[in-house]
């Protein structure tokens, strides 16, 4: 069920889409919250992978705005426990992403997003 | 001198033994001797460990141990035996002035008849045990082996040969292998959604060891299918994403996808990242570096053959979906895919998992390969800059089997993702270097796996 998370890892694959690329659009989406179990460490280390501006953006996009615009030089536990539940337990079950630049959809049914690329699309 | 431990094994995946006891003492993270002698066709290994706690670390994720024991000695004889365990008294002096106790015989390929039993627990009275005797909730339990050779295909009378052992083994229990009845709570039978394909509970569970699977970790499948070793792997504490070309399998037939269904009933549902359809070789990862482990069964074309996106060789005319596509059946576009190549396969996932994986991480796949012609350059011709072999277990099945790797990311370097190129082989291609034996593996187990191939259809 589409997590912030992995929206956050996700980009436009289809042949020759290599700018503007990401972060994908979300569109008519379907929002459940989940509880996931908390993990500091797991949070911590992840963090230098994420794109903070595209989960910002995508966490408005679905009405959470808890989040600052620059990650705090200080991870306090409260940010800790906003960014835990942005990235785990917000849920995208139906909807789709729409790739910014080629407009490519990728719809999403009962929490999986089908990503496969159509003939002409692949390299 | 560090403390000495009586392991008894299941005589089981002998292969996987020492991988499994290797990965767990490096997820712990302390050292794990192991003898150059050890012989896995036997159950009982006697192992120098620096502190009790880690035997006991073992014996709680272990898959392949039965039990751990204080190791207080060993003979080829009782005689033997008892005067060695007389010169280990410091290590069970504490025992003598009031604990309760019960002695155990156990004879490993051969039942030993109850008269003896006796005596050989009457035979350690010199150690003079002053506690009373309790076989119900003891405080201690001492446990004998006696260890005798595999008479398998000879007839025997009842107890003939009983005494005459190859080795006994003496010690005081510590904790019994809890890890073993994992098998059983992850028994695919019982499992809320499975298919052809689903690996059996226990290599899965061997697998998630290999991984290092913890709490904290986040851990790939790019070929999930059905989620055999996502329950596992989860189970052990770590996030898991699944990824397949096939949606099919992921989702089973029910609204909730059956991978979802077998994990809530395992408990471990929130530990599934989530679940993405694509082909591995146009995926959307947005970089690399991501897991700390990418376990994976890939397909190898006897069950279910791999498939890549990309039309067939023979049907040149691609279709385009139009813009909107008309809509014959409600049903979505489904785009046409190939046959992948196992060894393609196989060079690719190594490539895939030096760019997705962190420093350190684990690449834990199986890999089927003929028995007759498999050499170690396979495996060894797989790996490449950055990427060092761990383990590699068979499993046999007599003509083929399949072997588990592990290969560590041992560079600190980034990685590009892989080009996916197919290896174009046909007649006048310059000649390869080395054909590895699990090179067209689904034609190879079809004409079952005969010498020449020169009665093969063409």
């Amino acid at each position: 069920m589409v997590r912030l998370i992995t929206h956050n890892l996700l980009a436009c694959h289809v042949k020759g889409c290599t700018s503007n690329n990401f972060p994908l659009k979300l569109q008519d989406v379907q929002i459940a919250l989940r509880e996931a179990e908390f993990n500091e460490d797991f949070l911590r280390g992840f963090i230098p992978r994420l794109e903070w501006g595209a989960l910002v953006q995508a966490a408005r996009e679905v009405g959470d705005d808890s989040l600052p615009a620059e990650v705090p030089e200080m991870l306090d536990d409260e940010f800790l426990k906003q960014l835990h539940h942005v990235l785990l337990e917000i849920h995208i079950d139906e909807g789709s992403m729409v790739c910014p630049n080629c407009k490519h959809v990728y719809p999403i049914s009962s929490g999986i997003p089908n990503m496969l690329l159509a003939e002409h699309e692949i390299g | 001198m560090p403390n000495q431990f009586l392991f008894v094994f299941a005589q089981a995946h002998e292969d996987f033994r020492i991988p499994e006891l290797v990965s767990i003492a490096e997820l712990h993270g302390f050292e794990l001797a192991i003898p150059d002698n050890l012989d896995c066709s036997r159950p009982f290994a006697v192992l120098s460990l620096e502190k009790e706690e880690h035997a006991r670390l073992l014996a709680r994720r272990c898959i392949l141990i039965r039990s751990v024991y204080e190791f207080y000695s060993r003979g080829s004889s009782y005689d033997d035996l008892h005067e060695r365990n007389r010169a280990a008294r410091p290590k069970w002096e504490k025992y003598v002035p009031d604990t309760s106790f019960k002695f155990f015989v156990n004879g490993y390929n051969q039942s030993i008849p109850k008269a003896r039993q006796r005596q050989v627990i009457e035979d350690f009275s010199y150690m003079g045990f002053l506690g009373k005797i309790d076989l119900k909730t003891p405080e201690i339990t001492m446990g004998c082996f006696e260890e005798y050779r595999d008479t398998t295909g000879t007839t025997r009378q009842k107890h003939e040969g009983d005494g005459n052992f190859r080795e006994v083994y003496f010690g005081r229990l510590l904790e019994e292998g809890s890890a073993r009845s994992l098998i059983k709570t992850f028994d695919v039978k019982k499992r809320q959604y499975f298919g052809n394909t689903s690996m059996e509970a226990e290599i899965s569970l061997l697998m998630a060891n290999q991984t290092l699977a913890a709490p904290g970790k986040l851990v790939y499948d790019p070929f999930v299918g059905t989620g055999s070793m996502v329950y596992t792997t989860a189970y052990f504490g770590a996030h898991v994403f699944g990824s397949d070309i096939d949606g099919r399998q992921m989702r089973g037939k029910s609204q909730v996808p059956g991978i979802r269904r077998a994990a809530a009933q395992y408990g471990v549902e929130q530990r599934i990242m989530d679940l993405c359809t694509f082909d591995v070789t146009q995926n959307p990862w947005r970089c690399g570096g991501l897991f700390d482990a990418i376990i994976t069964d890939p397909p190898y074309g006897v069950r279910a053959g791999a498939k890549r996106l990309g039309r067939k060789k023979g049907r040149t005319t691609p279709v385009f979906p139009s813009e909107p596509r008309p809509c014959v059946d409600d049903q979505p576009y489904i785009p046409p895919t190939k046959p992948y190549e196992l060894s393609d396969l196989a060079t690719d996932l190594v490539l895939l998992a030096r760019y997705l994986l962190k420093p350190g991480g684990r690449l834990v796949f199986f890999l089927p390969t003929v028995t007759d012609e498999y050499q170690e350059l396979d495996i060894d011709g797989m790996l490449c800059e950055g990427m060092e072999l761990v383990a590699n277990s068979l499993q046999d099945f007599g003509a083929w089997g399949r072997r588990l790797v592990t290969i560590r990311k041992t560079s600190t370097q980034s990685y590009g993702p892989p080009t996916f190129k197919p290896t174009v082989s046909g007649p006048g291609d310059a000649p390869v270097e080395h054909v590895p034996a699990h090179r067209d593996f689904r034609g190879k187990y079809f004409q079952g796996f005969k010498k020449d191939h020169e009665d093969s259809v063409t």
